[in-house]
């Protein structure tokens, strides 16, 4: 069954096209990694998706509806909810205030639970105690897992992670990759993410989709992408380029 | 059809003068992010300062501008050192920095009034009456002399921020401000160079609009409007986009005269600030940033 | 102050309230106020309101408007004009004033996108641009002259109850709203716009709404101030000298918090008030000063002192918010 589906998704900023006619697919209960070498548009096919951006053209469906251009706020309501690659908490609000204020648009949920929901979320991650602290007195990886524990008292269907792993220690890594499974397992989300840490994207993904300059020039499982001659191309070719410039 | 050519000279001779205002506004906004919310203030205070110059000494308002600029600069450093700096950057200093540049403008409103009381003051020197004959049209000297200078403030403008070292880094903080801490180069003294160089150019274009319109302790508001409404539209960080959309704004709001009733003109100002943001909805920078 | 509190502490407060408006309520007959006090009492509850409900803007929402005199002006003038012209009774052209500035402030619907100094920016032109064509629709307002309305002492002496009502009932709201789940959506809106939206929620929506509310109740203040002195005149009603009233207020008592316009108010009418009598040309410049100072020193103006003092004496758990 598809959760999530694109056609000829395309945005153009002025003469530059970011992301240029990107079908994809999403399942249910699936890990789709996003990878692509610098700027190939990874961000902002999230943004299109997630509802920041518009897009010049194309569609984008959720569980067969048509959600093509929706704001963020809607696309949130309708079950399609996504991280920051900078995390961005709200620093007013306490942590427990943080993820409360998410809780109350959960689809279906009313407002009363949303409180249940913060404590239930919060738990998941692993971020219990620092109900009553301000996101700012967090570590990094602190913020992170409040971003995500935001994302999920939505109650998403799809989730978008931008660069979760990035910028935390191998331990930590390790932690948040088996968050990510159990989002997928234990709350049936379809997750989209994205990384520069191969590793952690190439084993957590059921399938891979990649990126290059816009275009989707590969989908597959993590092995059949990492053997494609294109995909080799696009990430050495940028090497080669790099290691020839003087 | 003479008329039509009369109020297209009197529009650009009237966007010199809203260019030399906007420039001091845009270069506060674009090297620091601060709307300069005093900008109305500074603009009294180097009319009121003009003012004084010709009235107690004599000394011609167009020849006592490179005073008022130096007078304005010392303004602008003082108020980045004292007060400025000290609010954080980026979103979390926005609403303060607005309220804190705000009483600025308060205090430069009370001092004007307190030294000039609150009469309509104008700078009228002994050629302000006379007229040049241009293609038909009578048009007054000041305001020749005022697009004159204003052309020169825009090259001039032009040469400090593309040929110099300082420009450069201007312009480079104005970019990446981080980055250039990491670069080397002292960030808070180009800030503080920037403010000067925005209240300066504010003060200068007081003087100017003091040349020909009155003006008493209360103006700047409308100036800060027209001022913001060609910032938005010429875009940061172009010299000849702000002359441009300078252009526009004094074509409409002398041609406005035709299909709005007099007492509206000065409102056209606020229409067109609608205009502009309401197409362009996010403002200059439209969305955040993505890679 | 975190949204998420102990029933209990609320519990203290709320009573501690009420028995301050009973006090207020009872003060004219009990203390024979004189008439100079009773009026300047009835003045200082109207400003209360209008800077209460500026700060749902200013503070909870985070968005500073220079140009809430639109529809205080708006408020005032279509009370008064209800009363001359349909010979109303005053609580309805009042309220007639106050739904005429709320659809007014929805007419701001397109500036209300905007953030920051962009929005900022556009409510001093708001600001202007109504006193401009108030200022010249003289069938309305009267011009430069301005609308006389019939002097009526009893309504003057019973505004006191009025003002002091209607004071009541939005430091009642602010207080609701603060701690309701709408208080808290708000705050995450006035912290970052773009992630509240990823969140789920819409922006707009409540930008639009608290500006209709806070324009609402602004416009009603207006509608009382009308039958205060019994005299409007656009430059004043729609002036910016009016607007930025409203923001002094808020501000100096202490931007965002619930107390803070209350505290600020007072101050306002009172420090107004001594100084139009003795240094009339320092007040703007006084106030100046004041912002420059608050702002550098104490955001939270004069609550974030009150609340500096108290905790010396009782330190809260948790660290304090940034």
């Amino acid at each position: 069954m598809t959760r999530l589906s694109t056609r000829g998704l395309t945005k153009r900023f002025g003469g530059l096209c970011a992301v240029d006619g990107v079908a994809l697919e999403l399942g249910e209960r699936e890990i789709l990694g996003v990878i692509g070498p610098n700027g190939a548009g990874k961000t902002t096919l999230f943004s299109l998706i997630a509802g920041s951006l518009r897009p010049t053209s194309g569609d984008i469906f959720l569980d067969g509806e048509r959600v093509t251009g929706l704001p963020a706020h809607r696309c949130v309501r309708a079950g399609i909810v996504r991280t920051h690659q900078i995390v961005r908490p709200f620093g007013n609000l306490t942590v427990l205030e943080n993820v409360v204020v998410a809780a109350m648009h959960a689809r279906g949920g009313a407002t009363g639970h949303a409180r249940d929901r913060a404590a239930e979320v919060l738990a998941f991650v692993d971020l219990t105690g620092r109900d009553g602290q301000y996101p700012g007195t967090l570590t990094l990886a602190g913020r992170k897992r409040l971003e995500l524990a935001r994302a999920l008292a939505t109650g998403p269907r799809v989730i978008l992670l931008d660069e979760v792993v990035a910028g935390t220690s191998p331990v930590e890594a390790q932690a948040f990759a088996a968050l990510i499974r159990r989002i997928r397992d234990e709350r049936g989300i379809s997750v989209i993410m994205t990384e520069h840490v191969m590793p952690a994207v190439m084993t957590l993904s059921d399938r891979v989709i990649v990126l290059d300059r816009g275009k989707s020039i590969a989908l597959g499982t993590p092995q059949e992408v990492v053997a494609n001659p294109r995909v080799i191309t696009a990430y050495l070719g940028t090497a080669a380029d790099e290691a020839a410039a003087p | 059809m003479a008329r039509l050519l009369d109020m297209g000279l009197s529009a650009v001779l009237l966007a010199g003068l809203y260019a030399t205002m906007a420039y001091g506004l845009g270069l506060i906004y674009g090297v620091l992010r601060v709307v300069n919310l005093a900008h109305g203030g500074v603009l009294m205070a180097g009319a009121y300062l003009g003012f004084c110059l010709h009235e107690r000494f004599g000394i011609d308002p167009y020849l006592s501008l490179p005073i008022v600029a130096a007078a304005g600069f010392a303004l602008g450093v003082v108020l980045y050192q004292g007060l400025v700096r000290r609010i954080p950057r980026g979103a979390a200093g926005g609403p303060a920095s607005l309220l804190l540049l705000f009483g600025v403008w308060l205090v430069l409103r009370n001092l004007a009034y307190l030294v000039f009381t609150g009469n309509d003051r104008t700078i009228r020197t002994a050629y302000v009456a006379s007229s040049v004959a241009i293609g038909g049209s009578h048009v007054s000297v000041n305001r020749l002399i005022v697009l004159g200078i204003s052309a020169v403030i825009a090259v001039a403008l032009h040469v400090l921020l593309r040929r110099t070292q300082i420009g450069r880094a201007i312009r480079a903080v104005a970019q990446n401000a981080d980055s250039c801490t990491l670069a080397g180069i002292d960030v808070h003294r180009v800030y503080a160079l920037s403010f000067g160089l925005g209240t300066a150019l504010s003060g200068v274009a007081g003087v100017l609009l003091a040349t020909i319109f009155s003006f008493n302790p209360s103006s700047g508001s409308s100036e800060l409007l027209k001022s913001f409404v060609v910032v938005v539209l010429g875009g940061l960080g172009s010299i000849s986009g702000v002359a441009l959309a300078a252009l526009l704004v004094a074509t409409a709001e002398v041609f406005a005269i035709l299909i709005l009733p007099a007492y509206l003109t000065t409102a056209v100002g606020f229409l067109l600030l609608v205009l502009v943001l309401v197409v362009r909805p996010g403002g200059l920078f439209g969305h955040r940033v993505l890679s | 102050m975190t949204a998420i509190r102990p029933r209990a502490a609320w519990r203290r407060v709320d009573v501690g309230c009420g028995a301050a408006c009973a006090i207020l309520a009872l003060l004219p007959p009990v203390l024979e106020l004189s008439a100079y006090a009773h009026n300047l009492m009835t003045l200082t509850f109207l400003m209360i309101a209008g800077a209460l409900a500026w700060n749902w803007m200013g503070g909870f929402v985070g968005q500073v408007s220079f140009g809430h005199a639109a529809m205080f002006g708006v408020g005032g003038f279509v009370a008064g004009r209800l009363m001359l012209s349909l010979h109303l009774p005053a609580p309805i052209c009042w309220l007639g004033g106050a739904i005429v500035a709320g659809i007014f402030a929805l007419g701001a619907h397109p500036m209300l996108r905007l953030r920051g100094p962009y929005f900022s920016i556009a409510t001093i032109g708001i600001g202007e641009a109504s006193r401009l064509v108030f200022t010249y629709w003289d069938r309305f307002t009267g011009g430069a002259s301005g609308l006389s309305l019939p002097l009526d002492g009893d309504l003057k002496y019973q505004l006191y109850w009025w003002a002091l009502a209607f004071a009541a009932l939005v430091a009642a709201s602010s207080v609701v709203i603060r701690r309701s789940s709408l208080g808290l959506k708000l705050l995450a809106i006035k912290a970052d716009a773009d992630a509240a939206a990823d969140v789920g929620i819409s922006a707009t929506f409540y930008q639009d709404l608290i500006f209709v509310l806070s324009g609402a109740v602004v416009g009603l203040s207006g509608g009382l101030y009308a039958s205060y002195f019994s005299y409007i005149e656009p430059g004043d009603m729609f002036g910016f000298d009016r607007s930025i009233s409203f923001v002094l207020m808020a501000v100096i008592g202490g931007v965002g918090t619930s107390l803070g316009p209350i505290l600020g108010a007072v101050v306002f009418v009172l420090v107004r008030t001594y100084l139009l009598a003795s240094y009339p040309q320092l007040y703007l410049g006084l106030y100046g000063l004041l912002l420059i100072v608050i702002i550098l020193f104490e955001p939270l103006g004069l609550t974030g002192l009150a609340r500096r003092v108290l905790r010396r004496i009782r330190p809260a758990p948790g660290g304090a918010p940034p």
